[in-house]
């Protein structure tokens, strides 16, 4: 877009800017409310450093430096719970990230609209149950001794018989990964499907007139078409990469499971929430931002040195 | 490029800020409203944190005739679910009501210092019904005297509840079919359990539906905890976390070698399938609900509760006989005990606070007060004594009767849990009422199956194996240690007495090690509080 007055005068920077008014105030709504809700609660990281004493308020209490983060860092569970996160955060993306590009590939060669909308409203719909739902719907459908998906399991020897899906530790992470894209791989394929909607018609004709086979065509025309939105999404999945789903980790988390599933947030809430302990649930909560921030820089440089895409 | 890579900047500070809870500490802002309605009662804001069953505390009319006698119209907040990770999130904001019924503990004093009502001067001035629950039960008093010698919120007694949570029972009718002896030895128990799983017991042609054993996690009420006890370890007052005194020290039976004893026991009833395979998975709802079976056909043989109706149901109590506490085995010396309960049943601490910014302080704890007046307190406890309510009846010499459930598809308990605030109520129920009150069908069951604890009930030493956690005052510090400890050991200890009775670990071999990391992480120093608070108890017990 060219600037649209040239008359103005002033600095090359205000020319600049001002030249593109219009655009600045579509997004003005969009930084007051990242500012006030975002940026604003931000100045209470420093409960982090603080002693928190109610009777002082949130900023009030005694500075404590990194007395919190050094507790954290030497308590027993601090490598159970960076372990526990990281092997789940790693399996969802592993699995769950490539799950909805492969479901939108399929949507998008079914010819048929109608059977392609009935598809789709299929894969949406378990988006909508909310977590605990869901999370009760495991545990009846899972239950070994009276699950239907169990039973199912077990009478197709796909699973050992003396297999308990909702309590042996070996079996969280698997259920927590496959239920969690059985729900959320509709949804998420939402976005590739519009970005292989924009491919030109014309390079599938060309395709087909280069003698493309329904592979060749995939690898070479989707495939190439949707990469951006891929590695923009990657990166985004690499900046939650420890911000693992408390409520599902929680609600399936029993006495049996706790070994792999007492994750960073879960810890959070069991020592900060619920033993009143803010500055320490405080500190652990900013390390884990830091560590997700990384990984988001990490992912990005990474991604702009090998295709030049990148989020900034 | 420039402009995207701002907003690139400005989505990741998003990520970073979205994870930072906001917890804002409100501003003194006052609410705007009228402190008194047009008929010139005063108005007063409530919270209360009640049993998932109890109804609409609006419905319940003897509350309604007592804020009409009090003079104060009340607001009422109910909360039925969740509260503990709610409070900290109210608490913190620092905007709480007036009256807060159930919802304080003595860590929340130490934790939001300033944010509760002394209760001592407003006690003295306007509770006369409390002053004379002092004056008869001084102990109360300490219960609710906090280290710095201030009262942040008032005690609870009942006195008339047994001195233990938990039974153990035993299918009777199961037995008889199969022709065995109950028994009395762990041994026994072992025979009797396999027994009931090769055969048909409940006799409906399935020998597959018995679960021979269940019970509850093993931190809570419903436990083979409870059979520490044959190997003379004296639990008491629910051993909530595991701790308990003998001989005026404070242990924790989870680094017992008692325990170690006890959870290899349960590991082979496991490894035979004796126990059912959902023991550590199940809530309390599907634990209640396997057992009342299906129809006339019991389904479980062996396990623990509060009592045979509430545990069995109304058509498969009479099945079921409560198991008086057994020996390991027939040549053991070991004393036996029964877990000793009576403070745990009958004396509670922290019934209602004041919120130390409320405007009417002297009207909330006339209202408070009005609580304890002894005919109030029965209806606290039992329901409204009048033809909307029908929780108790009055037959006019001064005595009561408990009245059975208006609703003939409840059991008695359920009814009183409905019906009124019951045992989650500020109440004072006098001992002299004792003898006046013809309690329900449920309760004298209650009395009468849990008699045969009674002898090794009294044999625990008050001043020295009996631990009463609610009496226990610990300063700031000590509160915030032993709850960041109380969080790492109990990530040890939850996970592995479930780990251990499901799989076939060596409990032998990797117990030297779980005891030294139970002990690293912060059991250590938690005993040597607690022992100290405890010695303090001690020497103000008379």
């Amino acid at each position: 877009m060219k600037p649209a007055q040239t008359t103005l005068r002033g600095s090359g920077w205000l020319r600049k800017y001002a030249g593109h008014y219009q655009l600045w105030i579509m997004v003005l709504p969009a930084v007051i409310y990242i500012a006030i809700f975002c940026y604003g609660p931000m100045y209470g990281i420093q409960l982090a450093f603080r002693e928190f004493d109610f009777s002082k308020g949130l900023t009030g209490g005694d500075w404590a430096g990194f007395k919190y983060f050094e507790q954290y860092f030497n308590s027993p569970m601090f490598w159970p719970t960076l372990r526990n996160t990281f092997i789940i955060a790693f399996f969802s993306i592993l699995l769950g990230f490539p799950m909805p590009i492969l479901l939108a590939l399929v949507v998008n060669s079914i010819r048929s609209n109608r059977r392609k909308r009935i598809l789709q409203t299929t894969v949406y719909m378990p988006y909508f149950i909310s977590t605990v739902v869901l999370v009760a719907l495991l545990q009846i459908m899972l239950s070994p001794t009276t699950g239907l998906l169990d039973g199912f399991l077990k009478a197709l020897h796909l699973i050992p018989a003396d297999t308990n899906l909702v309590g042996d530790p070996g079996a969280f992470v698997p259920v927590y990964v496959l239920s969690g894209i059985w729900q959320a791989c509709g949804w998420n394929s939402i976005i590739f499907i519009a970005a292989l909607s924009s491919v030109d018609g014309q390079q599938y004709d060309a395709a087909r007139i280069d003698g493309a086979n329904r592979w060749q065509t995939v690898w070479h025309v989707e495939i190439p078409a949707i990469l951006p939105t891929i590695i923009i999404l990657l990166i985004m999945n690499m900046g939650n990469i420890l911000s693992v789903g408390f409520e599902k980790t929680f609600l399936m988390q029993n006495s049996l499971n706790k070994p792999v599933s007492e994750v960073i947030s879960t810890y959070v809430f069991n020592v900060g929430v619920k033993s009143n302990q803010f500055s320490f649930g405080s500190a652990v909560g900013l390390f884990n931002t830091v560590i997700n921030f990384t990984f988001l820089i990490l992912a990005n440089s990474l991604a702009k040195r090998t295709s030049k895409i990148s989020l900034m | 490029m420039r402009k995207k890579s701002i907003l690139a900047l400005i989505m990741a500070g998003c990520l970073a800020g979205l994870s930072l809870a906001g917890c804002s500490k409100g501003n003194n802002s006052t609410e705007a409203d009228s402190t008194n309605s047009p008929e010139g009662k005063t108005k007063l804001k409530a919270i209360i944190v009640k049993h998932s069953l109890t109804k609409d505390v609006g419905e319940m009319k003897w509350l309604t005739e007592l804020e009409e006698k009090a003079n104060v119209e009340v607001e009422w907040q109910q909360i039925s679910a969740d509260w503990d990770q709610k409070k900290s999130a109210l608490f913190a904001s620092g905007e709480i009501p007036d009256l807060l019924f159930n919802a304080t503990a003595n860590s929340d004093f130490v934790q939001f210092n300033g944010l509760f009502e002394d209760l001592g001067p407003l006690i003295e001035q306007n509770a006369p019904n409390i002053q004379k629950m002092f004056s008869e039960h001084p102990e109360l008093k300490t219960l609710a005297t906090q280290n710095d010698g201030k009262i942040y919120g008032t005690p609870r007694y009942k006195g008339i509840w047994p001195a233990s949570t938990a039974s153990m029972f035993i299918n009777k009718t199961w037995l008889d079919n199969l022709g065995l002896q109950v028994p009395t030895t762990w041994d026994e128990l072992e025979t009797v359990l396999v027994a009931f799983r090769d055969g048909d017991p409940n006799g409906n042609g399935d020998k597959t539906d018995e679960i021979p054993m269940d019970f509850n996690p093993i931190g809570w009420d419903f436990t083979p905890k409870l059979l520490l006890g044959s190997l003379g370890l004296p639990l008491s007052n629910g051993a909530t976390d595991g701790y308990f005194t003998e001989g005026a020290q404070v242990k924790n039976f989870y680094v017992d070698e008692r325990f170690k004893t006890l959870m290899q026991f349960l590991q082979k009833l496991y490894s035979q399938n004796l126990i059912s395979k959902e023991v550590v998975t199940q809530d309390y709802s599907k634990y209640q609900s396997v057992a009342r079976g299906s129809g006339a056909t019991a389904k479980v043989g062996f396990t623990w509760g509060w009592e045979t109706g509430d545990r069995f149901g109304n058509e498969l109590k009479d099945q079921y006989i409560t198991l008086p506490q057994l020996k390991q085995h027939a040549d053991s010396t070991d004393e036996l005990y029964w877990s000793n309960d009576y403070y745990y049943q009958n004396y509670g601490s922290n019934a209602v606070s004041i919120s130390a910014s409320s405007k009417n302080k002297e009207a909330a704890m006339r209202f408070i007060d009005a609580f304890y007046e002894p005919e109030v307190s029965l209806q606290v406890l039992f329901g409204g004594m009048n033809d909307t309510d029908k929780g108790i009846k009055d037959n006019g010499d001064g005595t009561y009767a408990i009245l059975p459930p208006a609703d003939a598809s409840l059991d008695p308990g359920s009814w009183k849990w409905t019906n009124s605030f019951a045992d989650n109520g500020p109440m004072y129920i006098a001992d002299a009422l004792k003898d006046k009150v013809t309690l329900g069908t449920d309760m004298q069951n209650v009395l009468k199956e849990k008699a045969v604890y009674e002898e090794l009930i009294s044999k625990a030493d008050e001043k020295t194996n009996v631990y009463p956690q609610n009496f226990m005052k610990y300063s700031t510090e000590d509160t915030n240690i032993l709850a960041m400890n109380q969080a790492n050991i109990n990530n040890i200890t939850d996970q592995k007495w479930a780990s251990w009775l499901t799989t076939k670990a060596d409990i032998e071999k990797e117990w030297a090690a779980y005891v030294s990391s139970v002990n690293s992480s912060g059991l250590e120093q938690n005993l040597q509080i607690r022992q100290k608070a405890y010695e303090e108890y001690l020497a103000n017990l008379k």
